[in-house]
């Protein structure tokens, strides 16, 4: 590492007071506008429940896209080309894919509800904008999953043979272990990405966070209480998204010194 | 000649249950072509904007002076931790709602929605673009910024000769990347109605009902700049490529 | 070679320079002077403080105390960047680690800087580049990136973009050490003619024999401070200082040249 280093990693640190101030002056702006406190206090349950919303999304989401990612990332790296062919064509298709142009199309293609057995499921808007971002989720879990299982080198396999290890154990002990190691940053910023993602939700009438800032803006029609709810949200996402990604620096370095 | 190819290919597509016989209606056909080219006017706009607005908060960011540093790195981790469309509805709702107070009314506003796409996702993408220039200007040796010094170049100097075409060259494939996270990022327009090919194609769908036809368009347009996008990204790489530095 | 340094102007002159890194004391009172015209080698073990005294010199370090007078200039009351950087520009340096321009070709790192800082004309400074390519032997390598030279080659490169500069004085920073041995021989044969034409210079070097032929005196460091400085001669052979006989008789070679002089 170079001095140049030094004093921009201390700017990281020094971010934290500056932050601090910005979030005690919006405090110190709610304490002192009483009127526009109250409003907000009030609609805070709605907008609680909105958020847990984006939060149930992004997990969901993020479940099935690994699940179906790490198969994809497995296919891509077979050597048999009709199996490597449709992975590789599915991460070029969906990686390159807005995900709001994803959400609108299984929101609109999916029936409202489907028969399993001869009963009629509903199949809720809010389900389908997961699965909107579980494509692309799929396909980004794919491409980081290959770089990890691709990032262990051969010979540990060897060397692991060289122990008396047998295949399922040199998986087990020796090559997973390594791959997660290795995949854990990146599927933390996806994870955050997703979960940044789930605002989009709100456009195809889902009741997220953002939807339901817009519900209380209509609501309240006033100037301070828009621009004050509108920072209420992008808070919201920012404390819990910045842990998330100043974790994933911290493993990043710590992986890069290894 | 090309409206009986059209035929031919809405009879072929027909075969497999997919219908774009409103490719024929001249209206809903312009008005789509229309939402591509302001998608393509979007991102010819935003791209260089990321990129100047990545450089001079890079700049920023490594100039090692706190009150330049600061702000920009406040901004960097607000921007990168956010979505991008709440910063959209902030911008758009907020700022401009205060800017058209402050002006005077709506009607004396000049920032359409339009300018505010533009202006938030071109400035949300310079945010990682900032992050991955610094990375680079940090990677660049000390001594060899040392021995800029020594010939006399100031540290703007050193900043444009040496350190910034040297991280350009390390942080390129992700700056590739951020553009093409920046073409998709054009689509939250729609929900500002700036119409691009999304909105567009909404417009058309809530006629006619053709959903998976016009995303099959789409997810092809987007596909096919991004790919453009790629393209060029590589030709750069390799132009700028100079023996014995980097991968 | 004139040894009469009494009758022309210093260019360099320290005086009981003082540096410290934190609680690190590099450089204890040193005292250093470089008339115009001449070349003076700084030797000594390592850590002893010689490459710092070349930053001091050129202002890339800052003493804590003591007097540093280059060409007329107070090196150590410079306070602002832009009189540090109008004192680089006279002021050549030459690394240990070459330090070219990865991106840049020869000839742009030749002339980036008379271009960019000294505004000369691009067809102008290529013209000087040229020449002083041919000057270091390397006319036919115009065009290369560093990336496709050898370390010698490079370090050739290295000199001749200090000289781009038209510089007073020329710092070399223990410019062979990172060479492979058979690539010593073409920088030293580059800066030996230089010296003879006169290039004021300060050398930080291993190279003794070197040292000793081009010369016009030779400064030993010991633990922060300059325990001598007199002519090569007289350093060599005529020293009664035990640290310095010894230092120079650890470099085999000059064991024998000391013996074969002294008749032993």
């Amino acid at each position: 590492m170079s001095a140049a280093a030094l004093p921009a990693r201390g700017a990281l640190r020094w971010a934290w007071p500056w932050l601090a101030a910005a979030c005690s002056a919006i405090l110190l702006w709610w304490l002192l506008d009483a009127r526009l406190t109250r409003d907000l206090l009030d609609w805070l349950p709605y907008l609680a429940s909105g958020f847990a919303m984006n939060v149930l999304i992004s997990m969901l989401a993020m479940t099935l896209g690994t699940l179906g990612g790490v198969a994809l990332g497995a296919m891509e790296l077979s050597a048999t080309r009709i199996v490597r062919a449709p992975a590789v064509a599915y991460v070029q298709v969906f990686r390159n894919a807005p995900h709001l142009v994803l959400i609108f199309a299984t929101t609109y293609i999916f029936p409202f509800e489907i028969i399993v057995a001869g009963h009629y499921l509903p199949f809720p808007d809010w389900l389908k904008a997961v699965l909107g971002l579980a494509i692309p989720a799929a396909a980004y879990v794919a491409e980081i999953a290959r770089g990890a299982i691709q990032s262990v080198p051969t010979t540990q396999w060897d060397a692991a043979k060289g122990i008396g290890l047998s295949r399922g154990q040199t998986l087990r002990w020796i090559i997973l272990p390594q791959c997660l190691r290795r995949a854990l940053p990146p599927w933390m910023n996806l994870y955050a990405s997703i979960t940044m993602s789930t605002a989009l939700a709100s456009l195809v009438g889902v009741h997220e966070l953002l939807h339901a800032a817009t519900d209380a803006s209509t609501a309240v029609r006033r100037d301070d209480f828009t621009i004050a709810i509108y920072l209420t949200v992008l808070l919201a996402f920012f404390l819990f998204c910045y842990p998330i990604s100043r974790l994933t620096r911290r493993l990043e370095r710590h992986l890069a010194r290894r | 000649m090309i409206d009986a190819a059209l035929q031919r290919f809405i009879e072929l597509a027909a075969t497999l249950g997919l219908h774009y016989d409103f490719l024929l209606s001249g209206t809903e056909v312009r008005s789509w072509l229309a939402g591509m080219g302001t998608t393509l006017l979007l991102v010819a706009l935003a791209i260089p904007l990321s990129l100047a607005a990545g450089i001079a908060f890079a700049a920023a960011l490594t100039s090692g002076r706190p009150w330049l540093a600061l702000p920009v790195r406040a901004y960097v981790e607000l921007t990168r931790n956010t979505p991008t469309l709440v910063q959209l509805m902030f911008a758009f709702f907020a700022l401009n709602m205060l800017l058209s107070r402050a002006l005077g009314g709506a009607a004396h506003n000049p920032f359409t929605p339009f300018f505010w796409v533009v202006a938030v996702t071109g400035l949300h993408v310079a945010a990682f673009h900032a992050e991955a220039l610094r990375g680079g200007i940090e990677a660049v040796p000390a001594p060899l910024v040392e021995a800029a010094q020594a010939t006399g170049f100031s540290s703007l100097e050193i900043l444009r000769f040496v350190t910034l075409p040297l991280a350009l060259r390390t942080a390129l494939p992700a700056l590739v990347n951020n553009l093409v996270n920046l073409v998709k990022l054009t689509t939250i327009g729609s929900a500002i109605a700036v119409g691009e090919v999304t909105y567009a194609s909404i417009m058309i769908w809530t006629q006619r009902d053709n959903v998976l036809e016009l995303m099959i368009g789409i997810l092809l347009f987007f596909g096919l700049i991004n790919l453009t996008v790629s393209r060029i990204g590589r030709l750069v790489e390799r132009r700028l490529a100079v023996p014995g530095y980097g991968a | 070679m004139a040894q009469d340094f009494a009758n022309r102007p210093n260019l360099v002159d320290l005086q009981d320079v003082h540096l410290s890194f934190g609680e690190v004391e590099v450089l204890k009172g040193i005292d250093l002077t470089v008339a115009k015209g001449d070349a003076v080698s700084i030797i000594g073990p390592s850590g002893s403080g010689k490459s710092t005294i070349l930053r001091c010199i050129n202002g890339l370090a800052q003493p804590q105390a003591g007097r540093i007078t280059v060409a007329g200039v107070r090196v150590d009351t410079l306070r602002s960047e832009a009189e540090r950087i109008a004192l680089r520009k006279r002021i050549g340096v030459v690394f240990q680690q070459y330090n070219l321009f990865p991106h840049l070709t020869v000839l742009e790192n030749i002339t980036l800087a008379p271009v960019r800082i000294l505004k000369v004309p691009r067809a102008e400074a290529e013209g000087h580049a040229r020449d002083l390519l041919a000057r270091v032997r390397l006319a036919d390598k115009v065009l290369a990136y560093p990336g496709e030279l050898s370390g010698g080659q490079q370090q050739r490169v290295a000199i001749a973009r200090a000289l781009a500069m038209r510089p007073e004085l020329v710092l070399f920073d223990e410019v062979t050490s990172a060479l492979d041995p058979e690539m010593v021989g073409e920088v030293l044969a580059v800066i030996r003619e230089l010296v003879r034409e006169g290039l004021t210079s300060i050398l930080v070097t291993h190279e003794m024999r070197f040292a000793e032929e081009i010369s016009d005196t030779i400064a030993f460091t010991e633990n922060g401070r300059i325990v001598a400085q007199a002519p090569p001669a007289e350093l060599f052979y005529r020293s009664d200082n035990p640290r310095i006989r010894q230092f120079i008789g650890g470099f085999q070679g000059f064991r024998d040249a000391v013996q074969d002089r002294e008749g032993i």
